[in-house]
């Protein structure tokens, strides 16, 4: 029990220094708090979205998998504390506990599941698809859902028609 | 040899005085020290960058930090509109504290005795020890991570996210590390720990008993743990534009900075303490200068954080993530394996280090595999994406 009072007392001494920079600061600093400084900091742009409630999963899938190891680790420290008296009777239940984590690591890891390579470098892994063709890959024609209205279909790159007044034209005379 | 003598006759006052004064003698060691390694930092990135550093408030600068420390009292503390204000106010008080509770079991060095009272020089050496380590730097991460979520802005929660994720990937390299030290000495006392290690210059330490490489490995996870170059993309200021503090102001924002440097300081300790042999040394002039060989080397390692930081370009996130999952958890569970057989005998250690090399193989293959696994799926997303679209991006 002593062994936890010097711990606490530091924990509390910790926390009222931190309480007291907080009440010194609220003492000492001037306080006007306006729209702009009290918006997120976007780089200067007025944020237009609320924060973003999802974020990759993969962030999710590295928590789940730590929780594999942290486990291990805690097992880990009971063991190794006695292992002098185990001796090879520790070091052999050690490996097979090792082995079992460490196969179901290599399972993890051959399922992509801690992959996150730029796409680029990932793509050249890619097999090739033998149906792409330049056609199939680089479609210039907009879908039908992002047209504009009074577009036409046509690729972006081909020669405009003849009767189609150009993008913009209009605007600087109007 | 657990516990400190101090409390062996019990608590009375003279036990009080001097507990209460060794409290508040770390607490000002963690102070003390953040402010002299800002300073150290700046110096040597300056030297390091052919430079000047800081050189106007105090003799050569010296109390720059002191100088910063005080403006930033004086700077206004707002709350954003929308953070989430009971989580935004405790998340300073929850980086902060682990922070300078983990300096508490690293021993210094020796005992001194004061009133006919003999007590250590180490604040406390709990019947956990060295996991008391790992469990600060595991409630470090709620403190950035509540921080970045509770801000309510896009680059805080991302960098909070990164971080939560980084620090939790390289605490398992720290725990399987340390634990290879556990096997080594046979006890989780940092006491017992350093007493392992004592007599004989560098011979008896763990660096050297554990042949080094899990020195190495700790060293970068805890490079890492600690979000520090070139691992501080918590903080990329190109990316997320300054991280998770990004959104704190004032003190609240120098409570975080004050926990990062004392995470650095807290980490050269334990490194000294766990690897370096901890207060041990040659005695000069007949005396026992244990205190003074731990500030050495403590000195040393923390340059060697300020060299790396000058020295190496940030990582990318992916290479982070790969570094840590795909290289160093393997490599210090299998280190930890052949240490471990070593200390059985020559030739289970060397079963133990063979059974290592097949299983370096079948990891090589399992990446292989996984990286084609990927590729699919990258390939899939391609197919379904439109071409004026951005990339996937993580």
């Amino acid at each position: 029990m002593d062994q936890y009072l010097p711990i606490v007392l530091l924990l509390v001494v910790a926390l009222a220094f931190a309480a007291g920079s907080f009440a010194a600061s609220k003492l000492l600093g001037p306080s006007r708090p306006t729209g702009a400084k009290t918006g997120p900091y976007e780089s200067g742009i007025v944020p237009q979205a609320p924060v973003a409630a999802r974020f990759p999963v993969r962030f999710f899938l590295v928590a789940m998998i730590f929780i594999i190891f942290d486990i291990e680790v805690i097992f880990l420290y009971p063991w190794a504390v006695i292992y002098h008296q185990l001796n090879t009777f520790g070091l052999a239940e050690m490996a097979a506990f090792a082995l079992v984590v460490f196969v179901s690591f290599a399972y993890l890891v051959s399922n992509g599941a801690l992959d996150w390579g730029p796409v680029k470098k990932l793509a050249r892994k890619a097999p090739v698809n033998l149906t792409r063709t330049t056609t199939s890959t680089v479609r210039r024609v907009p879908r039908p859902d992002q047209l504009i209205d009074g577009m036409s279909p046509r690729p972006v790159d081909s020669e405009p028609e003849p009767t189609a007044e150009p993008v913009g034209a209009g605007a600087p005379e109007a | 040899m657990t516990g400190d003598p101090l409390f062996a006759h019990g608590l009375n006052l003279a036990v009080w005085i001097i507990l209460v004064v060794k409290v508040i003698a770390v607490f000002a060691i963690v102070m003390v020290s953040v402010l002299f390694m800002v300073m150290y930092e700046r110096w040597a990135v300056a030297w390091l960058g052919v430079r000047h550093g800081p050189n106007r408030a105090g003799p050569r600068g010296s109390l720059q930090s002191l100088a910063d420390g005080v403006k930033l009292f004086f700077k206004e503390a707002f709350t954003p509109a929308r953070a989430d204000k009971v989580i935004y106010k405790a998340a300073p008080y929850i980086a902060l504290a682990p922070a300078i509770l983990a300096m508490s079991i690293v021993p210094f060095g020796g005992t001194i005795t004061v009133a006919g009272h003999t007590t250590r020089l180490q604040l406390v050496d709990p019947p956990w020890g060295i996991l008391f380590f790992l469990m600060c730097s595991g409630v470090a991460v709620y403190g950035i991570m509540l921080a970045g979520w509770s801000s309510g802005a896009k680059y805080s929660l991302l960098a909070s996210v990164r971080a939560s994720a980084q620090m939790v990937s390289y605490e398992a390299v720290l725990g399987l590390t340390i634990a290879t030290v556990v096997v080594v000495t046979g006890s989780v006392h940092t006491s017992a720990i350093v007493a392992a290690q004592h007599g004989g210059f560098l011979w008896h330490w763990n660096i050297i008993h554990t042949a080094l490489i899990p020195f190495a490995l700790y060293s970068i996870a805890a490079t890492a743990e600690i979000t520090r170059a070139p691992f501080d993309l918590v903080e990329a200021e190109e990316e997320i534009s300054g991280g998770f503090n990004m959104e704190y102001s004032s003190i609240g924002f120098a409570l975080f900075y004050l926990a990062e440097y004392a995470n650095l300081v807290v980490q050269a300790a334990l490194i000294t303490t766990l690897w370096l042999g901890g207060p041990d040394g040659p005695r000069i002039a007949g005396n026992s200068v244990g205190p003074l060989w731990f500030f050495i080397k403590v000195m040393v390692l923390l340059y060697i954080f300020i060299w790396i930081r000058a020295t190496l370009p940030r990582v990318r996130y992916d290479q982070l993530m790969e570094l840590g999952w795909k290289r160093l958890i393997p490599a210090s569970l299998a280190m930890l394996m052949i240490v471990a057989g070593f200390q059985v005998g020559r030739w289970w250690g060397l079963a133990a280090f063979g059974g290592s090399l097949l299983g370096f193989a079948l990891l090589l293959r399992a990446i292989d595999v996984g990286q084609d696994a990927s590729a699919m799926e990258v390939q899939i997303s391609a197919d379904a994406e439109i071409p004026s679209g951005r990339g996937a991006s993580s």
